[in-house]
């Protein structure tokens, strides 16, 4: 049977919204924000961003303080230009290629990212 | 005018709406399509969590923390609203992350999507950008040292460094300056931008419809 927009794929939508306000509503119950400490000059601290961050605080870690430039924008900017070009990428190196790159990529920020939680 | 040419073909600035109910949907779609909507209900819920926070949030120095306490001990679903707003987010990320992939490995991004494709990826930029300039906001030990680190980034380009830090912190340091940039961000300049993307994005796909499946 072909699907048409009116009932089914909206009602599969509206279902969709439900879950995930539900989802959200469940987590944050579950898991409310904490209060963090007040800023103290005195205390050395060393902050951890959101694990979407993670990434990029393992190569900030990686690169010298001299070099923060290469690993703090060089790299970041190559990568969002890499997915922004994908269609071009694609024509030039076929599917295959672009899709080892691409998922190589993000193998890559995955395991980097696992490597911050755990460090 | 080859380059103008191709992003008003693209664009479907000249072609006409076709009716929501006579839009066709694509035999074969799977339950990963659904992702793009999950991470637009996200920004929604996240939108208006946001909403309702800035009515008891105070951007300044002396009061931001003490106003993200009265949020959390006094205001009549002050917690959860917070939580509502971070889980959100949260949420967003993962499934654009999903969608994305689902674009990619089903090759939708081909012509004649490639432009939604950029607007997509450009969207998920800003996004980051959001999570960074809020982590900022509870001015809290976390938030200000995360700040530090991530503006010192910027201080490391090359030539015009200083002056972009400058820009971005307001001073020096990090401090009161920054606050209120950050939340301007935040809450002013990154959702415009969100929401020019995210009308074009669904602009785009009302006129090229959804991808057939592979």
């Amino acid at each position: 049977m072909k699907k048409k927009f009116y009932p089914h794929y909206l009602t599969e939508i509206i279902f969709f919204a439900f879950l995930t306000f539900e989802l959200i509503l469940v987590l944050s119950l579950l898991f409310s924000p904490k209060i963090g400490r007040e800023i103290d000059f005195q205390v050395p601290y060393q902050p951890r961003p959101e694990w979407y961050y993670l990434w990029l605080f393992w190569l900030l870690r990686y690169f010298p303080s001299d070099k923060v430039f290469i690993g703090g924008i060089l790299i970041p900017l190559s990568i969002i230009c890499f997915f922004m070009l994908i269609p071009w990428i694609e024509r030039k190196l076929e599917w295959k290629l672009t899709a080892i790159l691409a998922l190589g990529l993000l193998l890559f920020l995955t395991i980097i990212t696992i490597i911050e939680i755990f460090s | 005018m080859k380059f103008i040419d191709w992003f008003l073909d693209r664009f479907r600035l000249k072609t006409s709406h076709k009716n929501i109910f006579e839009r066709e949907i694509p035999e074969g779609i799977t339950y990963f399509y659904c992702f793009g909507g999950i991470a637009f209900t996200a920004f929604v819920v996240c939108l208006i969590s946001g909403l309702f926070l800035t009515v008891y949030y105070i951007p300044s120095e002396k009061e931001a923390y003490n106003s993200i306490l009265r949020i959390h001990e006094e205001v009549t679903f002050g917690k959860l609203t917070r939580g509502i707003h971070k889980w959100s987010a949260n949420v967003l990320i993962i499934s654009m992350i999903i969608h994305s992939l689902r674009v990619f490995i089903t090759k939708s991004y081909r012509p004649p999507r490639e432009l939604n494709w950029m607007v997509g990826v450009l969207t998920f930029v800003i996004v980051m950008l959001e999570g960074f300039t809020g982590y900022l906001l509870p001015w809290d030990q976390k938030a200000y040292w995360a700040t530090v680190v991530g503006t010192n980034i910027v201080g490391s380009i090359p030539i015009f460094g200083e002056e972009i830090l400058l820009m971005v912190r307001g001073g020096y340091d990090v401090g009161g300056a920054t606050l209120i940039r950050f939340y301007s961000f935040h809450v002013l300049w990154l959702p415009l931008m969100l929401f020019i993307l995210l009308w074009a994005h669904f602009h785009m796909i009302k006129k090229l419809g959804i991808s057939k499946p592979l």
